[in-house]
């Protein structure tokens, strides 16, 4: 589903990171630093884009031949409700206005795989995207927003399924807030009996997908999924055996609809046939491995 | 009494193969296509399509076929087919203008009382829509199968013909001439036939659609898809001829062209369609059954594997690589150094930069990290699993048809993938 308009890898002059001190900002910024791309981060505290004057201030600073990663938005533990729908499409109001106005190059949209309704078996880029949440709405509406501002052949939007790191700092359902109960209480428990089954990506690899959008300039629509669902049993399983001794995994039972979330990845294979994503016990250790020392273990 | 002489029109796949088997019914038969070249090799012996028993048949009966680029010589038949191949577009719609053209063509040339007959696959409305005189003009059901277009042609189960009246009898020398097949001759509305043909094709792949959902589900819940279906063969409400072996999607291009008319007509007609998107869309994903598969189990270990592919025509005894799932694959392979045998179909730069063509299965094997068995080519179950499996460098064997026995290349110590078997 994504087409590129570069045949061979290029680096991009410049590219604008909005939401660089986001879990996958970080991580981009320091993988395309490392491959010598020249690039702008821009976080809240630079420009609060849900203000009046973001995309007067956001224009400024753009250049024609930018590309533009848009990661920034409040995500669901900021709020679910309508003023926090709001505010993230305020932020994208102005980022379309500004990459609009100044016509930028390339833009990529970090969407959310949130657009799908669960159930339906398999998901890929052609399911309909119906979402449950108010949050779903907002990435599906910003994703039009970014339709409108930029030409079809300039826009990669990337629908990103949940998403591991060290330096996790939402503290969702799933491995990030496993491993700090774990870490925490030395055991882990579950809602329900933990057979809702989810599709995980390390935070570094969504980091290098975005690299690999942008040297191909790639147009069009990929969910940055493995492929590969777990159960959250399963997940915390698996994050209690990265602890010595292994942490105590019970379930609270009860809980309601279990949901599941299966995705093709074959037009990921398409796209980037060397790109994949590690699997998440290697995801795990290696979130584990970088956390030793701190605080959540 | 003599036999009706027939013509056919178009000499690509579906028209020469029905020319050389009603030649076989021992009929005399001009066979006409405008591409003088296409004439003269023909005339040469040359046959520009690969099919079972066609050479034999087509040598054994040379003396009652002619071939040539002069409509003039289609006043001698009694009954002309219209057969070219339509071309479809990757969306399975069909370019129809050069059907037109050679019905205008046959028309002019043909004399005033014979009957026209289009075999080629046409729309609901196509027929009717003919300028030529109703009694005149029929539409006739084709339903070849590559790779066993003449035995379909010989023997055919019963002939669907599309006419302005069924209640009418059909024109004498079309009767005998059907009459020589000796099976059961169906008329009905031009419509009728039109839709029936795209009706046959539409169960077919309902079929296939549900065996591949069936067979999916078999991979991941421990169950053998190749058990269930012999269960499945002796209820009578399915049948021992059921179209219920899975496979990688629709091949070909005519069952994907009918779903793509289908669609067509409901969309502008305001049918409910959902089901046919159903099976449009199970059929890309089975597409990439292989390629998930392969990800799975090498390009995510290995950085540079070797990649052995067996079979590139979209099914086997035939060249045709039409929306062939080994081709597929191969250009999703770009990055990979990729090895390929097919006993008749040549690789083409087109697929892939540094695609290799080898002259054997073995050869291509040869130092290989996974080998994909990606046509059920007969020739492919001779391949001996002792000698692959030294010969491979990895031992990733994905074989979707099941053309290696399971048993042996797991006791080889080969890592086996058949679709519809966990």
């Amino acid at each position: 589903m994504l087409s590129h308009q570069n045949a061979h890898p290029e680096k991009p002059t410049r590219v604008v990171v909005l939401g660089a001190g986001g879990v996958i900002g970080k991580a981009l910024l320091k993988r395309l630093k490392a491959d010598g791309i020249a690039v702008l981060g821009l976080g809240s505290v630079e420009i609060d884009l849900t203000e009046l004057a973001a995309a007067e201030e956001l224009q400024a600073l753009l250049r024609a031949d930018d590309a533009v990663v848009f990661l920034s938005a409040l995500t669901p533990d900021k709020g679910r409700d309508i003023a926090t729908l709001m505010k993230n499409l305020r932020m994208a109001e102005a980022v379309a206005a500004a990459v609009a106005a100044v016509r930028c190059k390339h833009l990529v949209y970090m969407s959310s795989d949130a657009v799908y309704p669960f159930g339906g078996g398999t998901v890929d880029e052609t399911t309909p995207a119906d979402p449950l949440d108010l949050y779903g709405v907002m990435h599906k509406t910003r994703e039009v927003m970014m339709m409108s501002a930029v030409q079809a052949n300039a826009l990669a939007i990337l629908r990103c399924t949940l998403v591991c790191a060290a330096d996790d700092t939402h503290n969702s359902y799933g491995p990030n807030r496993f491993r700090r109960q774990a870490a925490k209480d030395g055991k882990i428990t579950l809602g329900g009996e933990g057979k809702e089954t989810r599709d995980h990506v390390f935070a570094d690899d969504v980091a290098e997908l975005v690299r690999l959008v942008l040297v191909h300039r790639s147009a069009g629509l990929l969910n940055a999924v493995s492929g590969r669902s777990y159960s959250f049993g399963e997940v915390a399983h698996v994050v209690a055996a990265t602890f010595d001794p292994p942490a105590e995994v019970s379930f609270a039972g009860g809980g309601g609809a279990v949901t599941h979330r299966h995705f093709d990845a074959t037009a990921l294979h398409q796209a980037f046939p060397n790109f994949h994503f590690q699997p998440l016990e290697a995801v795990v250790a290696e979130v584990h491995r970088r956390s030793a020392g701190r605080g959540d273990g | 009494m003599t036999g009706p002489v027939i013509g056919f029109a178009g000499m690509t796949h579906l028209g020469l193969n029905s020319a050389v088997a009603s030649a076989e019914r021992g009929f005399d038969v001009i066979c006409f296509d405008s591409d003088a070249d296409r004439i003269a090799a023909l005339n040469e012996g040359r046959l520009p399509v690969v099919e079972p028993e066609l050479p034999e048949m087509f040598a054994r009966r040379h003396a009652r076929l002619t071939f040539t680029s002069d409509a003039g010589l289609l006043k001698k038949c009694d009954v002309i087919y219209v057969a070219p191949d339509v071309a479809t577009d990757e969306k399975g719609a069909s370019d129809l203008g050069p059907i037109r053209a050679l019905i205008d063509l046959v028309d002019a040339a043909m004399a005033a009382a014979s009957v026209l007959v289009v075999l080629s696959q046409v729309p609901p409305g196509f027929t009717s829509g003919l300028s030529r005189p109703l009694a005149a003009r029929y539409y006739q059901v084709e339903t070849l199968i590559f790779g066993r277009a003449i035995e379909r042609a010989m023997y055919p189960e019963r002939f669907i013909v599309g006419c302005a009246d069924p209640a009418v009898p059909l024109p004498a020398a079309l009767a005998a001439y059907l009459s020589a097949f000796e099976c059961p001759i169906l008329p009905m509305r031009y419509e009728s036939a039109e839709l029936c043909k795209i009706s046959i094709n539409m169960v077919l792949v309902a079929q296939v659609s549900c065996a591949n959902t069936i067979a999916e589900l078999c991979e991941k819940v421990g169950a053998d898809y190749g058990e269930i279906v012999p269960a499945l063969r002796l209820d009578r409400r399915i049948g021992a001829y059921a179209y219920i072996s899975p496979g990688m999607g629709i091949s070909g291009g005519n069952l994907e062209r009918d779903l793509a008319t289908f669609n067509s007509f409901g969309d502008a007609l305001g049918t409910s369609i959902g089901v046919v998107r159903a099976w449009q869309h199970n059929s890309g994903y089975r597409r990439n059954w292989a390629l998930r598969t392969l990800h799975a189990t090498v390009l995510s270990r290995l950085a540079d594997p070797l990649i052995a592919v067996l079979g590139l025509a979209y099914k086997e005894n035939t060249d045709s690589v039409k929306n062939s799932p080994a081709v597929a694959l191969i250009e999703a392979l770009q990055p990979f150094h990729v090895r390929a045998f097919d006993p008749v179909v040549a690789p083409r730069e087109e697929w892939h930069p540094v695609l290799t063509a080898s002259l054997d299965p073995m050869a291509a094997c040869g130092g290989a990290d996974v080998v994909l068995v990606m046509t059920p080519w007969p020739e492919f179950r001779g391949i001996d699993v002792t000698q692959l499996a030294k010969a491979l460098r990895g031992n990733v064997v994905i074989d979707p048809y099941g053309m290696l026995d399971r048993r042996s290349a797991i006791a080889a110590g080969l890592e086996y993938y058949r679709i519809g078997v966990s």
